[in-house]
């Protein structure tokens, strides 16, 4: 039975159980349902997950564990003298799953029946008639490989019947025992609830845990690079070109000067102003000015960034060489740090402006009243209740902005361009540590050159900043948080 | 014209401190105040007496234009403090509300420390010279609101974090910081033990020897105490206001009498 089928099944069972559950739990008591400890549903929900959980889990483990077993199984079987020159057991196992699967499929189309297979040999041409339903082989079948594959396909059919009579038995064996335990003083919510809890914890652990895969796996190959390229020269040379053929300068320092230096402009643009619009939209506009104002400016964040690229491209590169960088003998780049700055501030106003918005607005009327009550101002109240008030979720705004600052690409690449520089001048073009992640592992790449797995170091380097940035705005906020209940 | 009028009105009443009438407040249609008359006089305790929702928060923070920052809130009718107006275009709501302070129903404070709660009043306005005046203040108003023992040890901690009574004294002390000629007072006790009410009670007292107080109060106990004057409110009319005593023993309406006798609110 496909598993769609089984967990069909484990679905009608789990919603009977709920209804048996119930009516168990009710007739106990005589349908008096305040004599029960829980709720009815809760006894019903009580048999369903006992009658899932198990069955699931036990899907879950045997179908990650059976391909594993049936590999070391049918690979065993395969003599030594049957892989070819050239080749390994790999290539010859990966040549019996793709035969195994194709005459799966050819049985059902109804082109072979399973009596026929048995009998296959070498002879017939399978290759032949696989390639008639669009299943293609590399090579011809060889006779090991056919018996490997038929070996191949009777374990799995086997392990697939077991898997399903498992299961059913274990759903049938949680539904029977529960439903068996239903009783008027069984703690039925107390159960499910502690179910619900646990599922909460495995949410919580799985994106927990899919972090720490990915520091891993970065960590790993970024140690790989460190074994090829020594750790000083990557994170204290100045000197970023890279050259396939070896040889190269890897240091990641303008890298870093260009990533700072284009955020910290886009920072300077899009937190006053984001941050100024927020407190006029909150404290001061009319209701219906915000009603109108406040989408408008969210739909600047709606924008895909290569639109904003393409706009510093093709409108505020050129405009600030032509009337700022060239008269004033600043050079004559039209991609810039300023462009890119520029423009990446434009694009962060709204996540300054509308999440600083809404914290501030959630901070209660009762504490601008009690300013105004003492003969505050206006602008006394802001800056000194509510702005305190709303610092933290104030510097989370920002934080946001500036991980988002620091992890942009395509403003920079269109905006300042893909040159690694280390300078001063905000009119020449520069370029950031995501753009060269993108272009050391774009075009033919080997995975094993330091000019690729530098990548990997240079996403570890910029991991571990925003991880930084993180912590300081926490203790930062510690430090001058202001309460409110 | 105008001026002969307000001189008129202060030669006739020069202890008349807050005079309100026909005073309208609606919620958007929901019709809060009806038509209130009512004077207030100077360097007296008024007590404003009522069953919940009768409007009693809603006319107190209409004397210091509280009400400006509720968005449905619209105020009709004429309410002068010394004569003057306050629903006047000229006048600047920031500096009535120097001078009529208001302690609120729910305590407020801001999330600051302690002392800061206390002297935000005295540095807006700069009523201190320096750091030792302001600890001055600071000190003072916290005594005249019987909460001084109980933070002098720790005036750096959080406001908010303040039991509820401590923090309804804290605001007690944050409005008696600036100094206001008028005090309106929204159920200051209301979460204070009897020995703390007491205390502010002696505060209200003492304070009616330079300015007016208003104050709600729920309990008739309390308004019998500490006031000279008592309003009655009931579903937003003013329903009788006089001395006290004469409201307390011999009150004129069959109303204010079922509810000081405890048979309506
Ligand atoms: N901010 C507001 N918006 C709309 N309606 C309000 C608002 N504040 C008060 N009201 C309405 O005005 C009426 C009077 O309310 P108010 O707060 O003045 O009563 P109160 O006499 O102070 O009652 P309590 O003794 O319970 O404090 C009530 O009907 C209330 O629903
Ligand atoms: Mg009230």
């Amino acid at each position: 039975m496909p598993v769609f089928w089984i967990i069909i099944a484990l679905l009608g069972l789990a919603a009977v159980g709920f209804l048996l559950g119930r009516r168990n739990a009710l007739s106990s008591v005589e349908g008096n349902p305040t004599l029960l400890h829980s709720r009815p549903n809760y006894y019903g929900a009580g048999v369903a997950l006992s009658a899932l959980i198990p069955a699931l889990f036990v899907l879950a483990v045997w179908l990650f564990v059976q391909p594993l077993l049936i590999d070391t199984r049918v690979s065993g079987a395969i003599p030594a003298d049957a892989i070819p020159e050239g080749s390994t057991l790999g290539l010859v196992m990966n040549d019996v799953q793709r035969l195994a699967s194709g005459l799966e499929q050819l049985q059902e189309m109804g082109r072979i029946t399973g009596r026929e297979i048995t009998d296959l040999t070498t002879d017939g041409d399978i290759r032949a008639r696989l390639g008639e339903i669009g299943f293609a082989l590399g090579s011809d079948v060889r006779p090991e490989v056919l018996d490997a594959a038929r070996q191949f396909r009777t374990l799995e059919s086997t392990g697939r019947l077991f898997m399903t009579i498992v299961a059913l038995v274990a759903a049938v064996a949680g539904f029977a025992i529960n439903l068996s335990r239903v009783h008027r003083d069984k703690r039925a919510r107390n159960q499910v609830e502690g179910v619900i809890k646990a599922l909460l914890l495995a949410s919580a652990c799985i994106a927990i845990l899919t972090t720490v895969g990915i520091v891993l796996s970065m960590l790993f190959e970024s140690i790989n690079f460190f074994r090829q390229y020594p750790i000083t020269d990557f994170f204290f040379g100045t000197q970023w070109a890279p050259n396939f053929r070896g040889n190269s300068d890897l240091g990641i320092i303008p890298l870093l000067w260009g990533t700072m230096y284009i955020s910290l402009i886009a920072l300077l643009v899009a937190v006053p102003i984001g941050l100024f619009s927020a407190i006029y939209l909150s404290e001061y506009a009319s209701r219906r000015f915000r009603a109108i104002a406040k989408p408008l400016i969210e739909v600047l964040a709606g924008i895909p960034t290569i639109v904003y690229g393409l706009f510093a491209l093709l409108v505020v590169g050129p405009m600030l060489r032509d009337y700022f960088a060239q008269p004033m003998g600043l050079g004559n780049s039209g991609s810039s740090v300023m462009t890119a700055g520029l423009v990446m501030g434009i694009m962060l106003i709204p996540f300054v402006s509308s999440l600083s918005d809404d914290i501030i607005s959630a901070v209660p009327q009762t504490m601008r009243d009690g300013s105004l009550g003492l003969g505050a101002t206006k602008a006394e109240t802001i800056r000194q209740v509510v702005i305190p008030a709303a610092l933290p979720g104030i510097v989370g705004a920002i934080l946001l902005a500036a991980s988002r600052a620091i992890g942009e690409t395509m403003i920079v690449v269109l905006g300042a361009g893909a040159a690694a520089r280390l300078s001063l001048n905000p009119f020449e073009a520069m370029t950031t540590v995501t753009v060269k992640i993108v272009s050391q592992l774009t075009g033919d790449t080997n995975f094993a050159s330091p000019e690729t797995l530098v990548a990997f170091a240079l996403g570890l380097t910029l991991f571990v900043i925003t991880l930084g940035l993180n912590v300081i705005a926490l203790v930062v906020v510690r430090r001058y948080r202001e309460q409110y209940e | 014209m105008k001026d002969t009028r307000h001189e008129q009105r202060d030669t006739t009443m020069n202890d008349v401190k807050i005079s309100a009438s026909g005073v309208q407040v609606y919620y958007g249609d929901n019709h809060a105040i009806k038509d209130v008359d009512v004077e207030i006089k100077d360097k007296t305790v008024t007590a404003f007496i009522g069953p919940s929702g009768c409007g009693k928060s809603t006319f107190l923070r209409c004397l210091n234009r509280m009400n400006d920052t509720i968005d449905v809130a619209r105020i009709e009718g004429d309410i002068r403090i010394d004569g003057e107006d306050i629903y006047d275009p000229n006048v600047d709501p920031v500096q009535l509300r120097a001078k009529v302070g208001m302690v609120f129903q729910k305590p407020n404070p801001f999330p600051k420390s302690i002392y800061d709660n206390v002297a935000y009043g005295p540095k807006i306005h700069g009523l201190a010279r320096n750091k030792a005046e302001l600890d001055e203040i600071v000190e003072k108003s916290l005594r005249r609101a019987a909460i001084w023992n109980e933070v002098k040890d720790r005036l750096q901690a959080a406001g908010t974090g303040l039991s509820g009574g401590q923090q309804q004294r804290l605001c007690i002390a944050r409005a008696v910081a600036t100094n206001p000629e008028v005090l309106l007072m929204d159920e200051p006790c209301s979460a204070l033990d009897p020995i703390a009410t007491s205390q502010v009670e002696e505060l209200i007292d003492e304070l009616r020897t330079n300015y007016s107080v208003v104050i709600v109060t729920h309990s008739m106990q309390q308004a019998a105490r500490v006031s000279q004057k008592t309003a009655f409110f009931h579903l937003g009319n003013l329903v009788e206001y006089g001395d006290t005593d004469q409201i307390f023993t011999n009150p004129r309406d069959k109303r204010t009498e079922s509810y000081i006798t405890g048979r309506i609110g």
